[in-house]
């Protein structure tokens, strides 16, 4: 019996701690959206996804940090500069803090989403634009479980997943808190497959994106995501369908890669 | 008939020719070839009937315009990201502010290395 404790316990750090092993802080990740239609692309945007440490006076927490830009030749017509953040725990990709604050052709917004999985609450604060002039906040509070997370956590959370372990076909169900409503979305394992990408030929986890009872994404297997099959679990490729035509999400380079 | 491909002509070689000088300059193919083919079409009614062809010239030269600039654009323009200085400034003062809000949060549960 004793023995059987002590195995049990050997292993537990690794159960606990084994989560993420897919990046670390200083990794860079560089991506060209563009919009496709009839095979002919168009590009709009670049997007960035950094990561880095952020220490506070209590811990040290993962900050995510996604930006995308448009090209400066889109820059009259529609201005694009988002900026999505999210500061996690290091191990379990756990959010604390998120923030999005975005610039979409004069639009902006800004949500701040503050953590408390204690209590099982976010505190939510929504700040817009007034028609006159200056801006008006919107705080809530949000009930939430405990896997709840936001959309960017929610794609790190995605690498550092054991996908290797996964039988072609597997269905997993997230929690992502969009817009203050907690939405469903659903990621099937499709299997393995060899792309061609700017950062060399790699064999990877295809994965397939669906939200539940919404309809921005159209079709079935038509929102796909290309992981490298490796430790890293890079996201190098995906496709997305929408009313108004396909996208692509390409990346460009890499680095500051944990393995 | 020679009226109506005219027209069709027209329209798609000016539609090519918008998106040319638009970003979408990629996009400027599709209707540049509907515009060629509705042109010659025009022109070999034309030709048939001894009619006149200079509105079918009109056409092509659309045409042939929005195709070197969309051309043009697809060789030697690079995509590069604009302006970020500002945005920029906005991810510094973000990490600040957040790093206060992070501060208040109670961290507890905060599963460390």
């Amino acid at each position: 019996m004793l023995k059987y404790v002590f195995i049990l316990s050997l292993m537990l750090p690794s159960w606990a701690f084994s989560q993420n092993s897919a990046f670390k802080a200083g990794e860079k990740l560089s991506f060209t959206a563009s919009y496709n239609m009839s095979g002919v692309l168009t590009e709009l945007a670049q997007v960035n996804m950094e990561t880095s440490e952020v220490k506070t006076s209590k811990a040290t927490l993962l900050r995510l940090k996604c930006t995308a830009t448009t090209y400066s030749k889109w820059d009259s017509f529609f201005k694009i500069r988002d900026l999505y953040e999210s500061y996690v725990s290091p191990t379990s990709v756990k959010p604390y803090l998120y923030k999005r604050d975005i610039y979409e052709g004069g639009y902006t917004k800004f949500v701040q989403y503050k953590y408390s999985h204690s209590k099982g609450t976010v505190e939510s604060l929504i700040r817009k634009k007034k028609k006159g002039g200056g801006t008006y906040d919107q705080n809530k509070t949000l009930n939430i479980s405990s896997s709840t997370k936001d959309i960017v956590s929610t794609i790190y959370y995605l690498r550092t997943l054991n996908l290797s372990s996964y039988a072609p076909g597997k269905n997993m169900s997230l929690t992502v808190l969009f817009d203050n409503k907690p939405t469903e979305i659903v990621i099937s394992y499709l299997g393995k497959e060899t792309i061609n990408t700017n950062i060399g030929s790699k064999t990877c986890y295809k994965l397939a994106i669906s939200i539940k009872n919404s309809n921005v994404l159209k079709g079935t297997n038509d929102n796909l995501l290309w992981l490298t099959a490796d430790e890293n679990k890079i996201p190098v490729f995906a496709k997305f369908k929408v009313a108004v035509g396909n996208g692509e999400l390409k990346i460009k380079s890499a680095t500051g890669l944990k393995n | 008939m020679r009226k109506l491909f005219i027209i069709l002509g027209i329209i798609a070689s000016v539609l090519a020719l918008v998106l040319a000088v638009l970003p979408l300059s990629n996009l400027a193919y599709f209707p540049a070839i509907a515009a060629l083919l509705f042109g010659l079409m025009a022109f070999y009614i034309s030709n048939k009937n001894s009619q006149s062809v200079k509105t079918v010239q009109l056409v092509f030269l659309l045409t042939i315009i929005a195709l070197s600039i969309s051309i043009y654009k697809s060789i030697f323009q690079t995509v590069e990201v604009g302006n970020t200085e500002e945005l920029q400034v906005r991810e510094q003062q973000s990490e600040e502010e957040a790093i206060e809000e992070l501060e208040d949060l109670d961290l507890e549960d905060l599963d460390l290395e």
